[in-house]
């Protein structure tokens, strides 16, 4: 008997401490950020008054190269606001457009402007948006540290390895035909290994490199038109997680890949960065080379704004921070470059 | 006549097996091929472990303990895990509410309750398949059905049914056929004798598995149970379909409800998203969270070794 009740109040034990400690969830997520909340809203020099009266919800989703600057962002704006709620997460551009049209979200992060198939969903739902670029992302095309060959690729080299014509070649000397053919700078290459580790179709940054290398929007050659291509080489090591690509980067001396700006940043000690000519000289990428829009390579980064949502205060609130000075530092933090004029942004975003 | 005398007995034939016969290459060789197995499998563990370890001890060194009791943040020098191991033992704590009283319900129809036809065979056959159904597939279910099916009955809370509750529903669902398959197996280890001695005392069927049955496979559920739970606590991919947020989150001023249905994240999901963020800072912290979630896992597994060992009945 003694044993069979034992046995029962283990139980009812475990589910005790169980159901507590989801409790504990609610209070403790909200009260850590208050401790560290006080030296954030006065260096804001917010009023305490509106602070304390925001409540509400922002729900965020999007881009995971956004991701991170709308979550510090909003580690601050919940350092300030800790009324609010909010959540942001970065299934990625695509997925968030998905969402934001279909009016789940208030603020939709995207690594490249809202496809047009997007925009017309948004309309069909009956949404409207606010567009604010809020940064750029520079693309860095990376080989290992220990590449003695190049320092500089064209985009002509470019696609002589990377783009659709080049399936199969597994040593970069195997492209040199079609490099003369092109007329490719660097070419002859090295009977070296050609290893490609890169991200997948899913990824905004695959769209990007695409559309920069293939269609010609940094400044090179539009080989769709000229080439007829469509896309890079499918026979590449894919993975959706930049470290892994800066794994496979490291890996092999002559080694290519791309990732944003922020992983080369962050991993500059095992891989370099090429410079990139698309046709105005060797330009390697830098933050003043980002911001000034000479590196080719570099994109814009945007959030996209509900305009039923941007009239609730807490959601306005939020983006006046994400635009203003103590906002923006964000972006420094994570690695992104700032854009050389906010200007138009505050404009687009004043005139909502 | 002879040649019967002449053949050895029995007896002189299996000393001379044991006693006389040399090993051949077979006796070695298949001892010495298993102990490397394990060893591999040995080694395979020990180099994941280290290698976590190492790892995570830069961020432990680092931030001291504030690595655990810090919020959810893509900022490697703040970022922490309390809301992920909160939000784990909360998604745990559904899905025991929820799976443990229907596995074990079911489990104990099919066994003590069901006749054994064809029918009752064919949901124990695919209930085993279930069992063995990848756990993205059930994130597809819980997207589909669960996340809607919290929606329309007004839970859907700020983040449209993506929501604590939707997670746990769909955890449940993907437990569900093993703490049956685990609850049925600990009723079938207890000896038909004891039911019989029931009935023929006069016991009714309620009378026998309240009294005898339960009570005798209560530590075998309960060992199951917890490992069970272990297995939704370290499920990372059909959370990430029914939306626990990898950025960072706050619940602002909701009350207990709104927090019950707002958003969440948990553990395995912190270490995905971690995983992806650049820095060796971040590859740290997200060692760490594997120190943490095997931390958390081995104490559960502790626990049901406990369990059994102090309630275990010999026969």
């Amino acid at each position: 008997m003694s044993r069979k009740l034992g046995l029962i109040a283990l139980l009812l034990a475990l589910a005790l401490i169980a159901a507590a400690c989801g409790d504990d969830d609610a209070t403790t997520t909200s009260a850590a950020p208050t401790t560290t909340a006080a030296p954030t809203t006065t260096a804001a020099g917010q009023s305490t008054t509106t602070a304390a009266a925001l409540t509400g919800s922002i729900d965020i989703s999007g881009s995971s190269t956004v991701e991170p600057i709308s979550a510090g962002v909003a580690e601050m704006f919940n350092a300030m606001y800790p009324g609010v709620a909010i959540k942001v997460e970065g299934p990625g551009t695509g997925d968030g457009a998905q969402l934001f049209c279909s009016g789940q979200i208030d603020i939709g992060d995207a690594s490249r402007a809202y496809k047009d198939s997007e925009k017309e969903l948004c309309a069909e739902n009956g949404i409207e948006f606010i567009e604010l670029v809020v940064a750029i992302d520079g693309l860095s095309v990376l080989t290992s540290t220990q590449n003695d060959a190049f320092a500089c690729l064209a985009t002509s080299d470019l696609y002589a390895v990377l783009g659709p014509e080049s399936i199969g070649f597994g040593s970069w000397a195997d492209a040199n035909a079609l490099a003369a053919e092109i007329g490719a700078p660097n070419a002859p290459y090295p009977d070296a290994d050609l290893v490609i580790t890169a991200p997948g179709e899913e990824s905004g940054t695959f769209d990007t490199f695409v559309e920069f290398l293939i269609d010609g929007v940094a400044g090179g050659e539009d080989y769709a038109e000229t080439r007829g291509a469509e896309s890079v080489r499918p026979d590449y090591v894919a993975s959706p997680n930049d470290n892994v690509i800066i794994e496979g980067v490291a890996g092999s001396q002559y080694s290519l890949g791309w990732v944003g700006y922020a992983f080369y940043l962050a991993n500059q000690d095992r891989v370099k960065a090429l410079a990139i000519d698309a046709g105005e000289g060797c330009v390697a990428p830098s933050a003043e080379t980002i911001a000034n829009g000479s590196y080719p390579f570099s994109r814009p980064l945007y959030i996209y704004v509900n305009k039923a949502s941007a009239a609730r205060p807490e959601v306005a609130a939020y983006v006046d921070l994400y635009l203003s000075e103590q906002g923006l530092s964000v972006i420094d933090q994570t690695g992104y470059v700032r854009l050389a004029d906010y200007a138009p942004t505050l404009e687009a975003w004043q005139n909502r | 006549m002879a040649t019967r005398a002449a053949a050895p007995s029995t007896t002189d034939l299996v000393r001379q097996s044991i006693q006389g016969r040399r090993l051949g290459f077979g006796d070695i060789a298949f001892p010495a091929a298993l102990l490397l197995a394990l060893l591999l499998a040995l080694l395979f563990l020990a180099t994941l472990l280290i290698d976590v370890f190492v790892r995570a001890w830069d961020a432990f060194a680092g931030r001291g303990f504030s690595v655990v009791t810090s919020p959810l943040s893509l900022n490697a020098g703040t970022a922490g895990l309390w809301q992920s191991i909160m939000g784990s033992l909360a998604l745990t704590a559904v899905v025991a509410a929820l799976a443990f009283p229907i596995g074990v319900g079911a489990a104990i129809y099919l066994e003590e309750y069901a006749p054994d036809n064809r029918f009752t065979r064919f949901i124990s056959t695919n209930i085993r398949n279930l069992a063995g159904v990848p756990s993205i597939v059930y994130g597809i279910l819980g997207l589909t059905i669960f996340v809607r099916f919290v929606r329309a009955v007004g839970a859907g809370g700020g983040v449209y049914g993506k929501n604590l509750l939707a997670g746990g529903l769909t955890l449940a669902a993907l437990v569900l056929p093993i703490v049956i398959i685990t609850t049925a197996e600990a009723l079938r280890a207890v000896p038909s004798a004891i039911r019989e001695a029931g009935f023929g005392v006069g016991a009714t069927r309620w009378e026998v598995i309240r009294y005898h049955v339960i009570p005798y496979a209560a530590p075998g559920i309960l060992t199951g149970t917890v490992l069970t739970l272990a297995r939704a606590f370290g499920e990372t991919a059909p959370l990430l379909l029914v939306g626990a947020a990898t950025g960072f989150f706050s619940m602002g001023s909701a009350g207990f409800i709104d927090r019950a249905v707002g958003p969440y994240t948990a553990l395995p999901v912190t270490i995905f998203s971690w995983a992806r963020q650049p820095g060796a800072d971040f590859r740290s912290l997200t060692a760490a969270a594997i120190v943490v979630l095997l931390v958390l896992l081995l104490t559960a597994n502790a626990a049901a070794i406990i369990l059994r060992n102090r309630y275990e009945r010999k026969w």
